[in-house]
């Protein structure tokens, strides 16, 4: 799964846009994640203008992230 | 008769695209609603905002002085060794928008016509009848609880993200080879000349370019836009990829103009740089503007070919719901002379996109030499082979890179 550090995102909508899996949605005022859809596929990581977006790999659920990360 | 639905059209999107849709379709009488996930329309902006004039004459508007900042009057392209050439010509005259305000003035004029525009309206999903055909959008204003809307005909005009049209089983899935990704500031004060300035090279901005569009008041928005698969930067989480942030204060350093020059805003995103989607048009629904990917392969420009689209597609919207028959085949009008009109066009800047990924800076400097600005002219009317062939004379080694841009081909 993917983490958004909300402070700095410029609410580009890039990652949900090369997201093959629909798993980031732009919802309100800010960025979406669906962690139960998320591949693991770092695509979004690589495009995000703004570098905001951290990966998880084979972490499904928040509760399951490392301290900091939350 | 009263209609079973609510409307006769829900549009998904108040971009150039949706809006433009929105008032052609209103204007011939039908009951168009739009429905735009955004609290303000038009924000954030996402883009260059350079427009040029063509579209809006051929719409016949009149652009009001509060859509744009700045007139221009042309563009500069810049070599890496410095070397510009400027492009002047009839077809060169343009805006930098106030894109905040350019897409409500839209939206306005659509509303003028009779449609109807509900902000801050996000589709959460489609209403379909029991073939699977849409037949309407469940939606959520201000994330309250979802309500469903019925129309028997979906546009989605949703720009890069586009959810809606991929659960319509559109592919406007965007790959990292297709997009570039931008960042860029509003600066103040900067020196213009009321051109837009286009600098090229692999070491500036790889498979991209960085721009300075000028804006009123001494501003100017400056920008870098790179290729999705570049690997310029570290990125969260050990992750190598694309990064033109870091590229973007590079350039700002190493620009005597922008010496001292203050950050007003920080903006951004992923554009595409690629081809359109397969198809605009299924059963019950279509797809316009970005989210169809109708943007220019070069310069992921989409303003003027989302307000076209949106035109097009109004005027086989109408005659589809006077036949009350809104199946593919009806609905295929508008993607038939889309791809007749302007799919060509973008073909070929495609092909021109290709072949500058892969022209180095000494080969770039070099073509910067060789050409002037009655070739740079030909070249953006998309007539490449006198540039192409005045370039390989001089450097043959070129002939394989440009090839495909030579007559015959």
């Amino acid at each position: 799964m993917i983490t958004i550090k909300h402070d700095g995102c410029i609410f580009c909508v890039g990652c949900s846009s090369v997201c093959p899996a629909n798993a980031i949605e732009a919802v309100g005022t800010r960025m979406k994640t669906y962690p139960e859809k998320c591949i693991d596929c770092g695509i979004c990581v690589k495009v995000c203008p703004a570098n905001v977006i951290c990966m998880y790999k084979g972490i499904k659920d928040w509760k399951d992230l490392p301290e900091g990360a939350k | 008769m009263a209609s079973k639905f609510d409307h006769d059209v829900i549009v998904i999107g108040g971009g150039p695209a949706g809006s433009s849709f929105a008032r052609a379709a209103a204007g011939n009488g039908l009951d168009v609603l739009v429905i735009d996930k955004r609290k303000e329309l038009g924000v954030p902006v996402r883009c260059g905002e350079g427009l040029g004039q063509a579209e809006i004459i051929r719409q016949g508007l009149d652009l009001p002085r509060s859509c744009y900042s700045t007139e221009i009057v042309g563009a500069k392209v810049i070599a890496p060794n410095g070397k510009s050439i400027v492009w002047k010509g009839s077809q060169t005259s343009g805006w930098v928008l106030e894109r905040k305000v350019f897409d409500k003035w839209l939206c306005e004029l659509a509303v003028d016509k009779g449609a109807k525009i509900s902000s801050y309206t996000r589709a959460v999903g489609i209403v379909r009848d029991g073939k699977g055909r849409p037949q309407g959008v469940k939606v959520s204003h201000g994330g309250r609880e979802p309500y469903d809307i019925s129309a028997p005909l979906i546009v989605s005009a949703e720009g890069m993200e586009s959810m809606m049209a991929r659960e319509m089983g559109f592919k406007t899935v965007h790959s990292l080879y297709d997009v570039d990704t931008c960042y860029e500031y509003e600066m103040k004060p900067y020196e213009h000349e009321n051109l837009l300035e286009i600098y090229f090279g692999n070491k500036i901005a790889p498979r991209g370019y960085a721009w300075i569009f000028p804006k009123s008041d001494r501003k100017a928005n400056v920008g870098i836009g790179i290729g999705g698969l570049a690997e310029n930067g570290s990125k969260l989480g050990g992750v190598t990829g694309a990064d033109p942030k870091t590229l973007l204060d590079t350039f700002v350093k190493g620009n005597d103009k922008l010496k001292g020059a203050s950050t007003l805003l920080d903006f951004g995103g992923v554009i595409s740089v690629g081809l359109p989607i397969r198809e605009f048009v299924k059963d019950n629904c279509m797809v316009i503007g970005t989210a169809a990917k109708q943007v220019d392969p070069i310069h992921g420009g989409g303003i003027g070919l989302a307000m076209e689209a949106g035109l097009l597609a109004a005027d086989t919207a109408v005659k589809a719901h006077a036949k009350k028959d809104f199946s593919r085949d009806t609905l295929f009008e508008y993607e038939k002379r889309w791809r007749s009109v302007t799919g060509p066009t973008l073909e070929n800047r495609m092909k021109l996109r290709k072949v500058i990924e892969k022209v180095s800076d000494d080969d770039l400097n070099h073509i910067f030499n060789t050409l002037t600005e009655k070739d740079l002219n030909d070249v953006m009317m998309n007539n490449f082979a006198p540039a192409a062939l005045k370039v390989v004379a001089k450097r043959p080694q070129l002939l394989a890179v440009l090839r495909g841009l030579l007559p015959g081909k």
